[in-house]
């Protein structure tokens, strides 16, 4: 291949890559509460994620240590900013330690998941 | 010649005024809460859109010649979880001259996924095309090879073994079977090849088990891999040795791209002498480009 070939080739696929918006696979940036942090009972979790979310396809779920099941609501975005997801818990936690699960659809609907544990201090 | 897997340009073709162009890299592959990241020394166990051009460069090959190879591969999905991969590229040797590569394609049909256990598989049946090559990478034989690549993560471990779950490995074995058995008085010998990685994935950790303040550590996976590879029937007398080289180095991973550079060890004599050097830089068409290039040609069932 010739250094012209080479120069058509970057030309073109930088072409094509200017020419359509670049989304990814929605990876988990940061947390609140901090993945493996401990915080005081926290009344809601924030997710950042790498690339935006579609909230109808994206959730939490926040299992105590034994399992049980909190209650969470309907997770949202953030206003203005759709790579934070933004849930409510619904009751005051007691301490112990907890296990996030959460799985996200991005907005060109690449599926990711992962979860984490966080501890509520005494 | 370095067989850098599944990569290479192999061409290009103009529509609606972008020239879209046959190339390359491994896929990476998500599995479960897993990225498994394209790797250089062997395939990821995933089948996906990406582009990758690659460069290496050997000090001393075994015969004491030094290297240097551009390597382009395209990943196309045909339809989900089935792809072919395209791989070519000049290579300068000194003593040897140049020459292009050899066309390499590769069918794959994978993404087989267990994503409790973060296991995952991809079958591939890949074609080296003789009388595809130049220069000094001429040559008349054709290689078909199997291949089988394999990857586990070990999120799945209990959370009292929290530092261990952002390790994964992966692995690949192949067999290289020549469709003559001499070319030009030389036998061409069935080969055996093999090879591994280990992997620590920061951005596992990170989104799994604590968090990374630093953002450039929070996208690193460092990692090693092993090749191997053996004659195993067809060879001439005293010439069955294993090859193979260690390849420690790291993996920069965002979104849509990666960046990998390794260190190249031979293992022995026969291998090469001295440290080369592999790096990569691979682009997740799936991400960067999901309404055009980085989506499977047909998708009867709407998947992605």
């Amino acid at each position: 291949m010739t250094i012209r070939s080479f120069a058509r080739l970057g030309a073109s696929l930088a072409f094509a890559l200017s020419a359509t918006a670049a989304f990814a696979h929605a990876q988990l940036e940061k947390a609140v509460p901090a993945v493996g942090g401990t915080v005081s009972s926290p009344s809601e979790i924030r997710l950042e994620f790498s690339e935006g979310v579609e909230p109808r396809f994206t959730g939490v779920a926040l299992t105590s240590a034994n399992g049980t099941a909190q209650p969470v609501g309907k997770s949202a975005v953030e206003p203005g900013d759709n790579k934070v997801l933004i849930v409510k818990i619904g009751k005051k936690l007691p301490p112990g330690v907890y296990t996030v699960n959460w799985h996200a659809v991005s907005v060109d609907t690449h599926h990711t998941q992962g979860s984490f544990n966080f501890t509520v201090a005494p | 010649m370095y067989r850098v897997h599944p990569r290479a340009l192999v061409g290009a073709f103009a529509a609606a005024g972008a020239a879209l162009w046959f190339t390359p890299a491994y896929p990476h592959a998500v599995c479960g809460n897993r990225i498994f990241p394209a790797t250089l020394g062997i395939d990821d166990p995933g089948v996906q859109d990406e582009f990758s051009p690659t460069f290496v460069y050997l000090p001393y090959n075994s015969d004491g010649s030094r290297e240097i190879d551009g390597n382009f591969s395209w990943s196309k999905t045909i339809i989900p979880n089935v792809g072919v991969i395209v791989s070519d590229g000049p290579t300068w040797l000194h003593p040897g001259g140049y020459g292009w590569d050899q066309l390499s394609t590769e069918l794959q049909w994978g993404n087989f996924c267990w994503p409790e256990h973060e296991l995952m598989a991809t079958v591939g049946f890949e074609v080296d095309w003789g009388n595809t090559g130049t220069g000094s990478q001429a040559s008349p034989l054709t290689t078909y090879n199997p291949v089988i690549d394999v990857g586990k993560g070990f999120g799945d471990l209990p959370t009292s073994m929290n530092w261990l779950r952002p390790a994964a490995i992966t692995a690949e074995l192949s067999e290289s079977l020549p469709d003559h058995s001499f070319t030009f008085g030389d036998q061409n010998s069935t080969t055996l090849n093999w090879g591994f990685t280990l992997q620590y994935s920061l951005p596992y950790y990170n989104a799994n088990v604590a968090e990374i303040s630093n953002d450039f550590f929070k996208h690193l996976i460092p990692i090693t891999e092993f090749t191997f590879s053996k004659p195993v029937s067809n060879f001439a007398p005293g010439t069955n040795v294993s090859t193979g080289t260690i390849q420690p180095g790291a993996v920069y991973i965002t979104g849509t791209y990666q960046v990998a550079v390794e260190a190249v060890i031979p293992l022995n004599g026969a291998s090469g002498h001295g440290v080369g050097v592999i790096a990569s830089l691979d682009l997740y068409l799936d991400d960067l480009l999901p309404d055009t290039l980085g989506k499977p040609l047909f998708n009867p069932f709407g998947a992605k």
